[in-house]
C-alpha cells in the first residue's frame, strides 16, 4: 500500500495542479513531495533486509506483464534519493521560477511519480513503462521553458533517450520470450534464464544502450551538455540528479542480473569507454567559460567514473558507486542551484561576468565553498566516502585503471576549485549583487548538513547496500 | 450473414430517407442499424459454419474485425451530423455509400474463396471512388477521386491477374485447395510466384504499402475529412483483414515471405521518413497510416500456416487496427474543429492554442497522438509491442530492429504535432465544439487509454 501511495501521491497532486491550476501550486507540490519523503523514510526505517514485494497482480498475462512493486536495498537507496531531492527541486521554484507554477510543478510531480515507479518495479515490462513515462514530463518542461534553441536540443535529447528506450524494450521482449511458457517478465524469472554466451554478448548492448544514454556514457553523451545548459534549473536538476541514476540502477538491476556473462565479457570495453569519457569531460569542463556548462560536464565526468566502478565487479566499486549516486544527486542539486542563483544576479552563465564577489556576498561564498568541498571530495563530505570506495574498487580491478581514476579525481578537484575561484575570488569589483538571502540559506544549509552528516556517518547509507551488493556479486561469481 | 443483410438494407433505407429529405434522421438510423449489426455479430461470436457455398466463413477473427469496423463506423456517423451541418443535398448518399463500403469490408474479413476476395474489394472500393469526390466543386476532391479510381482500377486488374494465375495452378478459387497446391508446388513454380505476386500487389495497394502508396497522401488530402477518416480507419482494417485471410489460406511460401519482407522494409522506411517532412496534417496522417501498414505487414510476415500462430497474429491485427482507428478518428474530428477555427487551413499549426482554449480536448489529442506514436500506457504501445513480440518469436530479429528505428522516427512527428497543441497561438482562438463531437473525441481518447491499461479486454 505504501508503495502504491508513493506513486499515487505525486500523480494525484500533479493531476490536481494540471486541472485546477490552484494559486498555491508550489505549496501543494512541496507538501506532496514532503509526504513522499516521509513515506520513503518510513520504508527505510522499517526495512529489515532482503527484497520486499508489496504489490503483485496480473496485468496482461499474455505478455508476461505483471504489476509487481517492491524494493531491495539498492532500490530503497534510489527511492531515498528521489524522495530526498524532490522537495529541494520543487523548492527551487520559489527563487528561480521556470514558468507557469501550476504546470511546471505538475510536470515535475508526474516525473517524480514515474521515477518512483522505475525504482520500485520488479517486472521488466513495468520498469520499461515507468522508464519511458519519466521522460515525457521532462520533455515538455524543456520544450516550453528551455533556453536558446530549445526545440532542436529537446528533440535531440528526446530521440536519443527514446532510441535507448526502444532498444531496452526490444531486449525485454526478447528476454520475455525466452522464459518458459507462460511467459513472465518478472525480474526473478528473467534473472533465472542463464542465456547462452552468444546471445548475452549482443543482448548486453541492447540493454546497456538505454542506460548508457541516460547517464550518459561516452560516446552516447552528445545530447547532454546542450540539454543541461538549455534546460530550466529544475529540469536540469531532475535530469542530472535523479534521472541519470536510472542508468546506474538499470545496470545493477537489469544488466548484471539478466546478462551477467555479457557484462563480464564487455567489462573492459565499458570501463575503458567510461573512463575515457570521464577524462574527456573533465578536460572539457576545465576549459569552459560557462558556469552551467562546466557543471554539466562535471556531471558527465562523475557518471563516467561511477559507471566504470560498477563494472569492476568488486564489492568496493559497486558499493562506492551506489553511495556516490546519492552524493552526486545532492551535489548536483546544490551546484545547479548555485548556477541558477548566480544567473539571477549576473544575467549570464559566463565566468567573465563573475569574479571578485567574495566580499560583496560573503555568506553566499561560504555556502558555495562548502558545496565545492563536497565537489572535490574533501574528507568528511559525502563524496569523499564514495570516491574512496570506488578508488579501492579500481585498485582491486587493475592498478593502471586505479591510476586513471586518481587522475580523474585530481582533475575533478582542479576544475571545481577553478570554478569557485573564477566566480568568487579575484580582485574586488564594484557590483551591487545581493548576498544570499533567507530563502537561499533555507535551501542550501539543509543540503550541506545532509552531505556532511552522511559523510561523517556513511554507514547509514552503506548498510542499505552491503547485503544486496554481496548477493549480486555472489550470483555473478556463481555463473562464472 | 444476417448482419451483412442488415447493413445492406440499412444502406437502402438511408437512401430512401434522403429521398424524403429527412437529413436529421440519417445518422441516428445509421447508428441504430450499425448497433444492431454489432449485436448480431457479438451474439454469434463463434459462428463457424461456411456461408454462400463455402465462400464466406465467419470465425473469431472476422467477427472481431467486423465489430471493430462497425464500431468505428458508428463513431464516424456520430461525427456526421456536425460535419454535414451546412450541406444541403446528397447527405444521405454519403452515409449509404459508407454502409455499402462497410459491407465490402465485412466480406474481406471472412472470404475463403478468391472470387469473394475480388467482390469484397470491389464493393469496398467503388463507393470510395464516389465518396472521395463528394465535394463536387472542389478541385482537390475531384483529383483525389480520379486518382484513386485510376490507380484502384489498375490494382484491381493486377489482383484479377493474380487470381487467374492462382486458378491456373490449382484449378479452384477455394483458398484451402490453393493452399494445398502451393504446399505441393514448391517455390520454384512460376505460375505460383507470379500469381502470388500479383494478388499481393492488389492487396498491398489497398493497404497503401510502398511502392503502391502514391495514391494515399493525395487522396487523403483531397477527400472530405469525414471520408478520409473512413478510409484511414475502416478501409485500412478491411484491407489488413483481406491480406491476413489470403496468407492464412495460402500459408507462407518462400516467395511470399521474400515479397513481404521487401514490402515491410520499404513501407516502414518511406512512410516514416517522408512523414517527417509533412506540414499538412492530412498528408501527415496519410504517411503515418503508410508507416502503420508497415507494422501490420510485419505482423503478417510472422504467419507460418499453423493455426496457433494465425490466431495470435489475427488477435494482434484486430487490436492494432482497432486502436489505430480509434486514435485516428478522434484526431480527424479535432482536425476538423481546428480547421474551422483557422478558416480552412490544414497545416499542423492549426492546433496551436488548443490547450489554452480547450484543455480537455488538448489532453485527448495528446493521448491519441501518443497512442499512434506507441508510447507506453496507451493502446498503440501495446499494439506495437505485440507486433514486436510476434516478430521476435518468428525470428525476424533484424527486420524488427529496423522497425524499432522506424518507430523512433514515428514518435518524432507525432510529438511535433503534440507540441503544436500546447503552444499558445498568437491571436486568441475560438474552437467551436459540438457536444456530440466532444463526446466522440473523449470516447476515442478514453478508449485508447483504457485499452492501453487493460489490453486484456481485446487481446
Amino acid at each position: 500500500m505504501e508503495l502504491l501511495a508513493l506513486i499515487l501521491i505525486p500523480f494525484l497532486a500533479a493531476t490536481w495542479l494540471l486541472f485546477a491550476r490552484p494559486a498555491m501550486a508550489r505549496g501543494i507540490a512541496l507538501t506532496s513531495t514532503l509526504l513522499t519523503l516521509a513515506l520513503v523514510l518510513w520504508l527505510w526505517y522499517t526495512w529489515a533486509g532482503g527484497t520486499v514485494i508489496a504489490v503483485s497482480h496480473d496485468w496482461v498475462p499474455a505478455f508476461g506483464m505483471r504489476l509487481v512493486l517492491g524494493y531491495g536495498g539498492i532500490g530503497l537507496l534510489m527511492l531515498v534519493l528521489t524522495g530526498l531531492l524532490f522537495p529541494f527541486i520543487i523548492g527551487t521554484g520559489w527563487k528561480q521560477p521556470a514558468g507557469d507554477p501550476a504546470l511546471v510543478n505538475a510536470l515535475l510531480l508526474f516525473s517524480q511519480a514515474a521515477l518512483f515507479g522505475v525504482f520500485m518495479a520488479q517486472n521488466a515490462f513495468l520498469f520499461y513503462i515507468f522508464f519511458e513515462l519519466s521522460l515525457i514530463p521532462i520533455f515538455f518542461l524543456l520544450l516550453f521553458w528551455g533556453g536558446e534553441h530549445k526545440r532542436a536540443i529537446t528533440i535531440r535529447f528526446f530521440l536519443y533517450t527514446l532510441l535507448g528506450g526502444l532498444a531496452l524494450l526490444f531486449s525485454i521482449a526478447y528476454l520475455t520470450l525466452q522464459t518458459p511458457a507462460p511467459h513472465s517478465a518478472d525480474f526473478t524469472a528473467l534473472a533465472a534464464l542463464h542465456l547462452p554466451m552468444g546471445t548475452q554478448v549482443w543482448l548486453f548492448w541492447t540493454l546497456f544502450l538505454a542506460f548508457a544514454i541516460k547517464m550518459p556514457i561516452f560516446p552516447f553523451h552528445s545530447w547532454q551538455p546542450e540539454t543541461y545548459v538549455m534546460a530550466p534549473t529544475q529540469g536540469t536538476m531532475v535530469l542530472s540528479a535523479v534521472m541519470g541514476k536510472m542508468g546506474l540502477y538499470g545496470i545493477v538491476a537489469l544488466v548484471f542480473a539478466f546478462v551477467p556473462e555479457g557484462a563480464a565479457y564487455w567489462r573492459n570495453w565499458v570501463i575503458g569507454l567510461s573512463l575515457f569519457g570521464a577524462l574527456y569531460a573533465a578536460v572539457i569542463a576545465f576549459r569552459q567559460n560557462d558556469f552551467k556548462r562546466l557543471v554539466a560536464y562535471s556531471s558527465m565526468s562523475h557518471f563516467g567514473l561511477m559507471c566504470a566502478a560498477l563494472f569492476t565487479f568488486s564489492v568496493y566499486g559497486i558499493t562506492g558507486t551506489l553511495y556516490q549516486a546519492l552524493a552526486h544527486g545532492v551535489l548536483m542539486v546544490c551546484l545547479f542551484y548555485i548556477v541558477g542563483a548566480m544567473f539571477q544576479r549576473t544575467g549570464s552563465n559566463d565566468f567573465a561576468t563573475m569574479g571578485g564577489l567574495k566580499t560583496k556576498m560573503p555568506r553566499f561564498a561560504l555556502l558555495f565553498l562548502f558545496v565545492t568541498f563536497n565537489g572535490v571530495a574533501l574528507p568528511l563530505t559525502q563524496s569523499f566516502v564514495g570516491e574512496w570506495l570506488m578508488y579501492t574498487g579500481f585498485w582491486e580491478f587493475d592498478h593502471w585503471t586505479a591510476f586513471a581514476a586518481v587522475v580523474l579525481i585530481v582533475l575533478g578537484a582542479i576544475y571545481m576549485l577553478y570554478a569557485f575561484q573564477r566566480v568568487m575570488l579575484g580582485p574586488d569589483r564594484e557590483v551591487s549583487f545581493a548576498d544570499a538571502d533567507a530563502e537561499e540559506h533555507f535551501f542550501l544549509v539543509p543540503l550541506i548538513a545532509i552531505f556532511m552528516l552522511v559523510g561523517i556517518f556513511p554507514n547509514v547509507i552503506l548498510h542499505l547496500v552491503d547485503g544486496p551488493v554481496q548477493q549480486l556479486l555472489n550470483s555473478i561469481a556463481l555463473l562464472n | 450473414m444476417s448482419a451483412l443483410i442488415l447493413i445492406s438494407v440499412l444502406g437502402v433505407v438511408v437512401l430512401y430517407l434522403g429521398l424524403f429529405d429527412k437529413k436529421s434522421w440519417l445518422a441516428p438510423i445509421g447508428v441504430l442499424g450499425l448497433l444492431g449489426a454489432i449485436a448480431l455479430f457479438a451474439t454469434g461470436w463463434h459462428i463457424d459454419h461456411p456461408l454462400l457455398g463455402g465462400m464466406l466463413a465467419f470465425d473469431r477473427f472476422s467477427t472481431g474485425m467486423n465489430i471493430g469496423m462497425a464500431v468505428i463506423t458508428v463513431l464516424i456517423f456520430l461525427f456526421g451530423p456536425d460535419y454535414y451541418h451546412r450541406a444541403k443535398r446528397h447527405v444521405a448518399e454519403q452515409y449509404a455509400l459508407m454502409l455499402f463500403s462497410l459491407v465490402g469490408g465485412f466480406l474481406l474479413t471472412a472470404y475463403t474463396d478468391l472470387v469473394m476476395l475480388f467482390i469484397g474489394i470491389e464493393v469496398l472500393s467503388i463507393p470510395l471512388y464516389v465518396l472521395a469526390g463528394a465535394k463536387k466543386h472542389n478541385l482537390r476532391s475531384n483529383e483525389a477521386s480520379f486518382k484513386y479510381f485510376l490507380l484502384g482500377s489498375f490494382s484491381t486488374a493486377f489482383l484479377l491477374m493474380g487470381i487467374a494465375l492462382l486458378y491456373g495452378l490449382a484449378g479452384s478459387f477455394d483458398l484451402a485447395v490453393i493452399g494445398k497446391h502451393i504446399a505441393e508446388a514448391g517455390s520454384s513454380n512460376m505460375l505460383l510466384n507470379f500469381g502470388l505476386f500479383f494478388t499481393v500487389t492488389g492487396l498491398a495497394f489497398k493497404m497503401g504499402a510502398v511502392p503502391f502508396h502514391f495514391w494515399k497522401p493525395d487522396v487523403y488530402q483531397g477527400a472530405p475529412t469525414l471520408v478520409t477518416t473512413f478510409m484511414a480507419t475502416v478501409v485500412m482494417m478491411a484491407a489488413t483483414a483481406g491480406f491476413y485471410r489470403l496468407i492464412e489460406g495460402t500459408g507462407m511460401p518462400g516467395t511470399l515471405a521474400r515479397i513481404l519482407v521487401l514490402l515491410v522494409l520499404a513501407t516502414m522506411l518511406v512512410g516514416n521518413v517522408i512523414a517527417l517532412r509533412q506540414t499538412n496534417f492530412k498528408r501527415l496522417m496519410a504517411y503515418s497510416s503508410i508507416s502503420h501498414s508497415g507494422f501490420l505487414l510485419l505482423a503478417l510476415l510472422t504467419l507460418n500456416g499453423t493455426a496457433e500462430q494465425s490466431a495470435s497474429v489475427g488477435g494482434t491485427l484486430v487490436y492494432y487496427t482497432f486502436t489505430y482507428s480509434l486514435a485516428t478518428t478522434g484526431l480527424f474530428i479535432l482536425f476538423t474543429i481546428a480547421k474551422r477555427a483557422c478558416n480552412g487551413a490544414e497545416d499542423n499549426g492549426i492546433f496551436r492554442g488548443l490547450f489554452a482554449a480547450k484543455p480537455w480536448l488538448a489532453l485527448c489529442a495528446l493521448a491519441m497522438l501518443l497512442s499512434l506514436a506507441g508510447i507506453p500506457l496507451t493502446a498503440g504501445f501495446i499494439a506495437k509491442y505485440q507486433v514486436f513480440l510476434l516478430a521476435i518469436g518468428a525470428g525476424w530479429l533484424k527486420v524488427m530492429g529496423f522497425g524499432v528505428l522506424m518507430a523512433l522516427l514515428g514518435i518524432y512527428y507525432y510529438i511535433m504535432v503534440a507540441r503544436e497543441v500546447f503552444v499558445p497561438s498568437e491571436q486568441p482562438m475560438t474552437f467551436t465544439v459540438s457536444p456530440l463531437n466532444w463526446v466522440v473525441v473523449s470516447l476515442c481518447a478514453a478508449a485508447v487509454l483504457a485499452l492501453g491499461l487493460w489490453p486484456g479486454w481485446l487481446v
